[in-house]
């Protein structure tokens, strides 16, 4: 048998406090008004998020994920390494995801630079995700999408290049060019922090998780691709010579834990709602803008979005993407079927969404922490 | 009035797709950043003319060629394409991008460019009367703006969401992109008009949503012996909107 289990908590940070008339606004991405942005709030909101992250690694979750979004109530986190290195400090244990930061809107040097920074500061805590980046993210930057997946790969050949062979070395490429790639200092773990590719299904980065034998986490997509792309990367990186070790498949997913399964829907379901209706309201435009998706793709999501109209179900909802929602026999027993299924042993799982507050998510992690997890531990406990 | 034949042609490894009509001198039509708006209305040129209108690389029939980064690989295509049709020197014509593309070729080669008409064109980064963001306005806003009298465009749209027009629009999207989305505009474009100094028209739809008619002093400006033509009641495909623009213009190059 593999590895034990491994649960991570996923962090958004959003910024919750919404205006009253905020249903009037198309989206809450890319050109949502920044005046609702209230410093004052975020610093509470931070002050919140970071003691549950702090709980968390207290609990004994085995690592904490942050992440990269722009221009959007969605997150606070616009430049994920600031948090990172204050989380480091505050916590002793968990591994620090950064899940991460998309390589097109730094030079790579730089990127590899503040990762070894943080992977040195945590003595190897670190752990990396490199993203494309959302549609909604080249809206927000100076860089064009069309070029953006050519751009991506040669930003990770870099950054890989840096990592694995002693500098200096050249790098002359489309995008960048190196003539003495020496980035100071280098990662604490060898030959690097553990490295995967977050994506939403995209064939082109599923071959270059795959080429480059990098793990892979697909997120926001219904169950059934998720096992299927699951199953595409074992393939195509078994072509490329790699095999695809279960941890290296983290499984996105949304849990809450309370006593009991009504009293879990009744505490759970209107922020869950809140964060698809509200939170991550985008549009197609922001979603797919000009060359981000090949036509083919463009194609076939926006039939998909077609019928995805209508209403929040949270039972459709449910059954359609990875969420449990319940009592700790009922989560621990949907995530150990999803283990099983996507063959992975590494569970990513969001427990704050939305505007739920603060004691919602400390109950929520503590009982995920000492009723959830000792059951789909082999080690029977808490790590 | 004679009906356009088309020919594929390999250029430079690039389908392209090239509809002719008519006889006489080459008039050779440059379309804009989208094909929605298609080239029915050039039958009136080809009484006096041999009609030429290729689809850029991108676009419309023609193929797609990811290095084409920067207008000036359009403008390397026209000249090999012109080589390959034997047109050594034409009327050439353009609308809004098609027009920033015949102002280009035309710096360049202007000994080949007898007379060029410039509908509406793109290029010029005027800050007081700026053109909308072609790329941040979304493309089913664009097309109820391209003219007046929306009735014209009509036909040209599918009745029921079609997602082979929706992937089609998507690709002419990304072409443009490709060209647009970190440079909208080159700042050395401006100083090289004054190379423009064989006859030109500058044709600009009096009601132009997309690029101002108030930018026309600021091309006139560039090239003085230019001659405008303001097309009452017309949008920003004036030619569309008021279908005598189509003899005006004519008028001008013979």
């Amino acid at each position: 048998m593999g590895a034990d289990i491994r649960f991570n908590v996923m962090h958004f940070m959003p910024f919750v406090h919404l205006p009253e008339d905020h249903k009037d606004y198309k989206t809450t991405w890319v050109n949502f008004p920044n005046k609702f942005y209230d410093p004052e709030k975020g610093y509470d909101l931070y002050q919140q998020y970071f003691e549950q992250l702090v709980l968390a690694d207290r609990l004994g979750f085995d690592a904490i994920v942050l992440n990269e979004h722009h221009n959007t109530v969605y997150s606070m986190m616009a430049t994920p390494n600031i948090l990172a290195s204050a989380l480091i400090a505050q916590t002793r244990n968990a591994r620090i995801c950064v899940w991460g930061v998309p390589p097109n809107f730094m030079l790579p040097n730089r990127l590899a630079e503040e990762y070894a920074i943080l992977d040195v500061l945590s003595k190897g805590r670190l752990e990396i995700a490199f993203p494309l980046g959302t549609g909604m993210e080249y809206w927000s930057h100076p860089v064009s999408p069309v070029t953006a997946r050519e751009k991506f790969k040669e930003s990770l050949k870099i950054i890989l290049q840096a990592w694995t062979s002693d500098g200096p070395t050249t790098h002359y490429g489309n995008f960048y060019t190196y003539r003495f790639l020496n980035p100071w200092p280098r990662p604490y773990q060898k030959p690097h922090p553990p490295c995967y590719i977050v994506g939403s299904g995209s064939p082109e980065t599923i071959e270059l998780a795959a080429e480059l034998g990098l793990g892979y986490s697909s997120v926001f997509v219904p169950q059934k691709v998720a096992q299927e792309l699951n199953q595409r990367l074992r393939e195509r990186a078994a072509h490329y010579g790699h095999t695809i070790r279960p941890e290296q498949l983290p499984l996105l997913n949304f849990v809450y834990v309370a006593e009991t399964q009504e009293e879990a829907e009744r505490e759970y379901i209107i922020h869950l709602q809140r964060f698809f209706e509200d939170y991550a309201r985008s549009s197609p435009q922001w979603l797919a803008p000009p060359g981000y998706l090949s036509v083919e793709q463009l194609k076939i999501r926006s039939a998909g979005a077609d019928k995805m109209h209508g209403g929040f179900d949270f039972k459709a909802i449910s059954g359609s993407f990875f969420i449990a929602v319940g009592t700790p026999e009922k989560v621990a027993n949907l995530i150990g079927e999803w283990t099983e299924r996507m063959g992975t042993n590494h569970i990513n799982s969001v427990m704050h969404v939305a505007d739920m507050p603060h004691w919602k998510a400390v109950k929520n992690l503590t009982l995920f922490a000492e009723q959830v997890m000792p059951r789909l531990r082999k080690s029977g406990g808490a790590r | 009035m004679s009906k356009f034949v088309r020919e594929e042609l390999m250029v430079n490894d690039v389908r392209t797709v090239v509809h002719t009509a008519g006889k006489g001198d080459p008039l050779v039509f440059f379309h804009g950043g989208g094909t929605v708006d298609g080239f029915e209305f050039a039958q009136g040129w080809t009484d006096q003319f041999k009609v030429i209108v290729p689809y850029h690389p991108g676009f419309g029939e023609s193929g797609d060629d990811p290095t084409f980064t920067d207008i000036h690989d359009y403008v390397l295509h026209y000249l090999e394409l012109f080589d390959m049709l034997k047109i050594d020197t034409m009327y050439l014509t353009g609308i809004s991008l098609g027009g920033y593309l015949a102002a280009r070729f035309a710096i360049e080669h202007r000994h080949r460019v007898r007379k060029l008409v410039l509908v509406a064109p793109y290029g010029l980064d005027v800050k007081e009367h700026p053109a909308i963001d072609l790329i941040a306005t979304p493309g089913e806003q664009i097309v109820p703006k391209l003219v007046s009298n929306f009735d014209v465009l009509k036909k040209n749209l599918p009745e029921k969401p079609d997602m082979d027009f929706v992937g089609a629009r998507y690709r002419e999207a990304t072409t443009f992109a490709r060209l647009f989305w970190e440079h909208p505009f080159d700042p050395k474009f401006p100083r090289h008009l004054y190379r423009l100094t064989m006859p030109v028209l500058i044709v600009w739809g009096q009601n132009d949503k997309v690029i101002p008619v108030e930018q026309v002093p600021y091309w006139k400006a560039r090239i003085p012996q230019a001659e405008v033509m303001v097309v009452p009641g017309a949008g920003h495909i004036a030619y569309l909107d008021k279908l005598d623009t189509v003899g005006a213009i004519a008028r001008f190059l013979k």
